[in-house]
């Protein structure tokens, strides 16, 4: 075994409670982490879908001509700002209620194609053009009513449900991210602490390395390398517990919000997401265990 | 292979040293002697540049030391072997791992470490004794682990501050022994000692130190010369003891 890590493997079988306290805080605040990465995804993922898909619906009165509808269906498509306009006819739209109340059949029993009016289904490409392209098609003589798809409770504009979502979003990352944040300054005070404690009792060690032509380098290896440890298991650790948890509670999720991608619906993905989550973590950790060793370190030379 | 050149080292109003000039040539065994407090452990933190001299040269295989960078200290440090008084070994590592750790830090191949380990801890009669670590030890075995350490990446000088300072007559004259055998071997050796018996038997070139200034400097004293003064001393003892039997005759 190479000797600095032979060396930090020695220090940490030597205070195994010092390493339990360091492991157990940056485990807890890479547990955290990690859930607040995949809340952030999942919710950038519902409002992106959100956003980009405001599906809207203009239901057509009864007695309109396919010519009229075929001239507003061009109207829309031609417009910059209006995608995917889809006709759905009387029987489509039955077919629709059909398998929307496919586990009582007979709700659909009791209808007929002619009770449901014929629509104009289209998205707008931005969310700032949806209210306006609403209150366009509304004119239109062939149109009854425009509605939207999206609603969360009771929200009575698209931008109402968008801007929800936008608020939930923005607590979740500002809330999240200040609650790691002082997790992770915890983590940087211990292990700083920890690395500050190793060269005081490590200082007669230290005196002699030096004295045999030790470079400064060599001899704060071990100290490093021991932060090191400490913040890669507890990553880790921290990340394998969330990950855990998040893969037994995926299909809950997955059928909750039904075509929206909350989370990826395939396992691959799914853990390829989360490999990405590890990946930042381990970057982070790396950072914070050089940073508090570094801090040690220059603080005891600057106290010699 | 060392040269000092007027230097003078000061702690505050104290003069530690004072205008000290002597060269050691490649290959002697040169002894610092002098009372506690003359300058001799000063002397030896020069060399290692542990501290810089307020004026003066320390020219060391060539180079002037005092004009080293803090990045150059640590590449001089690995050219010299270093021995203290109170063996400053590892208190946690074996035998073995504190002779390891000079070649971990000079950055020798770790397959060379085993033969080279083995090599000087045979030297110094530690080979059985490798896996032992430093409280499983006598002070004489302890001072043989610093000396192997010292020994361990080949350097060209070996420095010793009083290493038989906390060891009995006899364990002592086992590590001077082994100290002459290493310079027998070519290493240059140089030991601050105020050990006068061990100044005396083992009869190596001598630079007296009192406070802080050279006062005597002794090239290497021939045996002939120890012989000559031993008659001299036995001489003297019966001239003494001549009056004695003159007094003791009249008594009678």
């Amino acid at each position: 075994m190479n000797i600095h890590l032979n060396t930090a493997v020695g220090y940490i079988k030597r205070s195994p409670f010092q390493a339990l306290a360091a492991l157990f805080v940056l485990a807890l605040t890479f547990f955290v982490g990690t859930h607040l990465a995949a809340l952030v995804y999942s919710s950038g993922n519902i409002l992106r879908y959100f956003e980009t898909r405001p599906q809207i619906i203009a239901f057509l009165k009864d007695e309109i001509t396919p010519e009229q509808v075929s001239a507003l269906q061009n109207k829309l498509t031609s417009d910059e700002r209006i995608k995917d306009v889809k006709y759905v006819s009387k029987e489509e739209a039955l077919e629709i209620y059909k398998q929307a109340t496919s586990d009582n059949p007979l709700l659909s029993e009791l209808v007929s194609p002619t009770i449901f009016p014929a629509s104009l289904e289209f998205s707008v490409s931005d969310l700032a053009f949806a209210q306006e392209a609403i209150d366009e098609v509304k004119k239109e003589g062939i149109v009854d009513q425009v509605g939207f798809t999206a609603s969360l409770g009771g929200e009575k504009t698209l931008q109402d449900v968008v801007g929800r979502l936008k608020t939930i979003s923005w607590y979740l990352r500002v809330g999240g991210a200040f609650f790691v944040a002082i997790l992770a300054g915890t983590s940087l005070l211990v292990l700083l602490v920890i690395t500050g404690m190793r060269i005081t009792t490590r200082k007669g060690e230290i005196e002699i390395l030096d004295l045999i032509g030790a470079t400064p380098k060599f001899i704060r290896s071990p100290i490093i390398l021991e932060a090191l440890i400490y913040s890669s298991v507890g990553t880790f650790v921290g990340w394998l517990l969330a990950f855990l948890m998040w893969l037994y509670a995926t299909p809950n999720i997955v059928s909750y919000f039904g075509d929206i991608p909350a989370l990826p619906k395939e396992t691959l993905n799914f853990v390829l997401l989360f490999l990405i989550i590890l990946g930042g973590e381990l970057i982070i950790g790396v950072g914070l265990a050089f940073a508090g060793s570094f801090f040690a370190v220059s603080r005891a030379r600057r106290n010699k | 292979m060392i040269e000092f050149k007027n230097v003078s080292k000061s702690y505050g109003s104290i003069k530690a040293l004072a205008d000290i000039s002597f060269k050691v040539a490649n290959g002697e065994f040169v002894f610092i002697t002098g009372p506690s407090g003359a300058g001799k452990t000063t002397l030896l933190k020069l060399i290692l540049r542990e501290i810089l001299p307020d004026s003066g040269q320390i020219v060391f295989d060539g180079a002037d030391i005092v004009g080293l960078s803090q990045e150059e200290v640590p590449h001089l440090r690995q050219k010299i072997g270093v021995v203290f008084q109170d063996f400053k070994v590892l208190p946690e590592r074996t035998v073995r791992e504190n002779v390891e750790v000079p070649l971990a830090v000079v950055g020798v191949n770790p397959e060379e470490w085993e033969a080279r380990v083995d090599q000087v801890l045979k030297l110094v009669g530690l080979d059985k004794r490798t896996e032992l670590f430093p409280s499983q030890l006598s002070g004489g075995e302890l001072q043989r682990v610093s000396l192997a350490r010292a020994l361990v990446v080949n350097p060209k000088l070996i420095l010793a501050d009083e290493p038989t300072g906390n060891l009995d007559s006899e364990t002592a004259d086992g590590v001077m022994d082994l100290f002459e055998k290493i310079n027998k071997e070519g290493k240059t050796v140089i030991m601050a000692t105020h050990n006068e018996r061990i100044i005396e038997k083992y009869k190596k070139m001598e630079i007296k130190i009192k406070e802080g200034r050279i006062v005597g400097q002794e090239k290497v004293k021939s045996e002939e010369k120890i012989e000559e003064k031993e008659e001299e001393e036995k001489e003297e003892e019966k001239k003494e003891e001549k009056p004695k039997i003159k007094v003791r005759v009249e008594e009678v």
